[in-house]
């Protein structure tokens, strides 16, 4: 019996950005980067553990609209000709760096990792990454979970909240159920954000868990007895389960964080921006702007500008030797827990945006792979495990009253609710309360009214993205994420008027449909009450 | 809007917001544990009416207000709250951020017109928004009891301060932690991360490249460096390198479809940087 457990998330989520009238568009890459850096070396990491014959269990979140751009067949397509684009851009490199022998062989890795991208993409799953993850769900190796719908915040749904959050956590089950076959046992909230009773809309789609970050077990009610280091039960008996801040901060501390090595690879030297723009102007952006392509031949080197080339052997040395830091720290951490937890043994859970592994960290999959093996063969005191195994384990856990937190800055709202982007919530407030109105006016509706409320649900729950007052806060992208709000605002308020005056316009809503097409299988009666 | 923006949307017309919903409303949100956030929309034909009934009171309106009152625990009927107070508006807000101070409370808002005489006047009212806890309970769970420092201690582990540290101290470190929190979502590529970029002030990059290119028969067989070279239709070819510091021999070869006739051309490039 091990002495404690580690329950690794990874959260991965992507807003829905999908634009068939586009040949390219920029934020359109977000999902195709991800998809070459993060979620396929990830699926590697897990395949060459399955043949390994190396047991594990992982946490693995993906949002609804990261599920429903996986499926797209237009947004498919569209990465199969990006894919592409790298292997041809990585040959070209690999004849042009043929007298600076340490970026040639960074350019043969660059290019066998594309080509090795689009079989993994193309062949052996066809297309669609949720049989990716399910193949390795169905194997017993990670429990995928779910999300809000549309990733929207549930703290600031002050304006018909119940029926606002109980749309997101059943549109995003619904979808569950149909693309992984059964009710996720899980969920992670959007941002962590949690506002009391949320729980109530989980329990009624079955889902049995979610998580907090650590203030919100701490300040909980009663008085926590095991810190975050057991689940606690809502009154409900939906548990849910506290953010351990040292693993955290071993991972995504600017200062301590392993990420910040100086053997790693430096994310912000990419050929995009560094060569010469004729010669990468076909790679990049159609409007000429220079952009990441991946491509990247140094490593971080230290903490100027001067940047020597990267060495992948010694970052792979630095992964598995931080990998082992890590686990070695977790031992102690679970040891020294021990007694102090009577006779339960502790759960640590660390969760990360899965996007970061891979995409920031170039070598977190390695990392991952290192410490998920460590852990398997080099000792006895941890063991890999989800909050799903972890809960079979007691009968008993202390009732608890999780307190209003998210996992932003500074712990609450402020990264969305600020000044860029507080604006929001009175348009998205409002499409709530008409969404309401309308669902509980117009009850088993038919034909066209059917399909004007049924959009109606999707552009709301596309405005409600979490995603776009980030944008707004980090001010990058901020005039995609502004377009987006009036758009979706647009549509809807349309689609409204029109229901309410009984002359509704098919071409209209056959626009809305094809445009912003997610959750096929969507039923407004979610918002009626 | 960003350059590669629907053409389509273009030019059907910029999207937009209503310019308003024709609501006389205030809505609150809270954003932490010491400020909640309140936005509203009142009708002109509100605002006229209340003038209407402060003048019918022989009375003069002073000063538009949001009166903020603690109902915490209270069924609010507009006079038992435990407290209020209020904020001036100055100029056309339309939103505006409270400082409440406390956490674990539950707060309504009036927005309202203030008379000369200092009788308030309702133009809407909130719903109630409730801070979140900060601290943790005094409440014991009998089942779960254990000795005041062992709270503590597990509190300091689950913050990651470690064990040794006083109650005051968790404390204090805690809420420097979630000042300084450290994840949050990021949108992959749209935005900045654990560590930034490094600023450069004034900076100069300089490389080289070199383009090698010719023509043969287009059937012929052409290396370069040793390394098969696919021509273009018309026989040509371009190669580029990246040129370091110091001396390349770049022989060319091009050998006839029958392998009867070879041509060879090297040219020597010499790189040196001052």
């Amino acid at each position: 019996m091990p002495k404690g457990y580690l329950a690794i998330v990874l959260h991965a989520h992507l807003p829905f950005i999908r634009h068939p009238e586009h040949e390219d568009f920029l934020e359109e890459d977000w999902l195709f980067e991800a998809i070459t850096e993060t979620y396929i070396p990830l699926i590697k990491v897990f395949d060459g553990l399955v043949k390994d014959g190396v047991d594990f269990r992982l946490t693995i979140s993906i949002s609804p609209t990261l599920m429903s751009m996986f499926m797209d067949e237009h947004l498919q397509d569209k990465y199969i000709r990006h894919i592409n684009k790298l292997i041809e851009l990585s040959w070209k490199e690999i004849d042009r760096t043929r007298w600076e022998p340490s970026f040639f062989k960074l350019a043969h890795m660059y290019h066998n990792g594309f080509l090795e991208c689009r079989r993994v993409f193309v062949d052996e799953y066809k297309k669609d990454l949720n049989n990716a993850f399910k193949h390795f769900q169905d194997l017993g190796k990670i429990e995928v979970i779910t999300c809000g719908a549309t990733h929207g915040y549930f703290p600031l749904m002050e304006v018909e909240r119940p029926a606002s959050v109980r749309a997101q956590v059943k549109v995003a089950a619904d979808l569950y159920r149909k693309v992984y076959g059964k009710t996720p046992l899980g969920m992670w909230l959007p941002e962590c954000g949690y506002n009391p009773g949320d729980e109530e809309a989980l329990k009624e789609e079955g889902i049995k868990y979610f998580f907090v970050d650590t203030h919100g077990i701490l300040f909980g009610t009663p008085r926590p007895r095991f810190g975050v280091f057991s689940p606690y039960l809502c009154k409900n008996g939906v548990a849910v389960l506290g953010r351990d801040m040292e693993t955290s901060k071993a991972v995504w501390s600017a200062v301590e964080g392993y990420p910040g090595d100086y053997n790693y690879r430096e994310f912000y030297r990419d050929i995009g921006f560094d060569l010469d723009y004729e010669y990468v102007k076909p790679y990049i952006n159609p409007d000429g702007v220079r952009i990441n392509t991946g491509i990247k031949y140094y490593k971080i080197t230290g903490a100027g500008n001067h940047k020597e080339p990267y060495n992948p052997e010694a970052a792979r040395d630095t992964a598995a030797y931080h990998a082992g830091n890590f686990m070695f720290n977790r031992e102690k951490q679970v040891e020294f827990l021990q007694g102090r937890m009577g006779d339960r043994a502790p759960i640590l859970v660390s969760p990360y945006d899965a996007e970061l592994y891979g995409h920031w960290w170039y070598e977190g999959p390695q990392w991952l792979d290192f410490l998920i093996r460590k852990i398997r063969y080099d000792q006895e005191t941890v063991a890999l495990a989800t909050p799903g195994d972890y809960l079979k384990l007691y009968k008993k856990y202390q009732i608890l009253a999780p307190a209003y937190s998210s996992w932003g800055w500074k712990g609450y709202s402020e990264v969305w609710l600020e000044g860029s982007n507080d604006w929001v919530y009175r348009h998205v407030h409002k499409m709530t309360e008409r969404m309401v109105e309308a669902a509980n006016t117009y009850k088993n509706a038919n034909g066209l009214l059917r399909r004007a409320l049924n959009q109606m649900a999707r552009e709301l729950l596309l405005a409600q993205s979490s995603d776009w007052a980030f944008i707004m806060k980090t001010g990058s992208h901020v005039p995609y994420a502004q377009e987006r709000l009036r758009e979706h605002a647009e549509h809807f308020n349309e689609l409204y008027d029109e229901v309410k005056e009984g002359e509704i316009d098919e071409a209209y809503i056959k626009e809305c449909e094809d445009k912003y097409n997610i959750f096929p299988e969507i039923d407004y009666s979610v918002y009626s009450s | 809007m960003t350059k590669g923006a629907s053409l389509k949307m273009r030019e059907r017309k910029q999207f937009r917001f209503p310019p308003g919903y024709g609501d006389n409303k205030i809505v609150s949100m809270a954003r932490d544990p010491w400020w909640i956030f309140a936005y509203w929309e009142i009708r002109h034909d509100k605002e006229e009416d209340i003038v209407r009934s402060i003048k019918g009171d022989g009375d003069v309106p002073a000063k538009s207000i949001l009166r903020v009152y603690d109902v915490t625990d209270v069924n609010f009927n507009g006079k038992n709250a435990h407290s209020y107070f209020d904020i001036d508006l100055k100029g056309p807000a339309n939103s505006w951020y409270i400082n409440v101070g406390s956490p674990d409370r539950s707060w309504i808002v009036d927005i309202g017109v203030v008379t000369k005489k200092g009788n308030f006047y309702l133009l809407a009212r909130s719903n109630t928004a409730k801070t979140p806890r900060y601290g943790m309970s005094d409440k014991l769970d009998a089942e779960w009891m254990m000795p005041e420092e062992d709270y503590w201690k597990m509190f300091g582990l689950s913050g990651g301060f470690g064990i040794g540290k006083g109650s005051l101290e968790v404390r204090e470190a805690f809420k420097k932690r979630l000042e300084e929190q450290i994840s949050s979502a990021q949108v992959s590529s749209g935005a900045s991360f654990y560590r930034k970029a490094q600023e450069r002030k004034f900076w100069l990059v300089v490389n080289t490249e070199l383009i090698v290119y010719g023509a043969t028969e287009p059937d012929a067989k052409l290396t370069v460096q040793g390394k098969e070279i696919k021509l273009r239709q018309d026989g040509t070819f371009t190669l580029r390198f990246a040129l370091p510091d110091g001396r390349q021999v770049i022989p060319v070869e091009a050998v006839s479809s029958d392998g009867t006739d070879r041509r060879k051309i090297a040219p020597i490039v010499t790189r040196k940087t001052e």
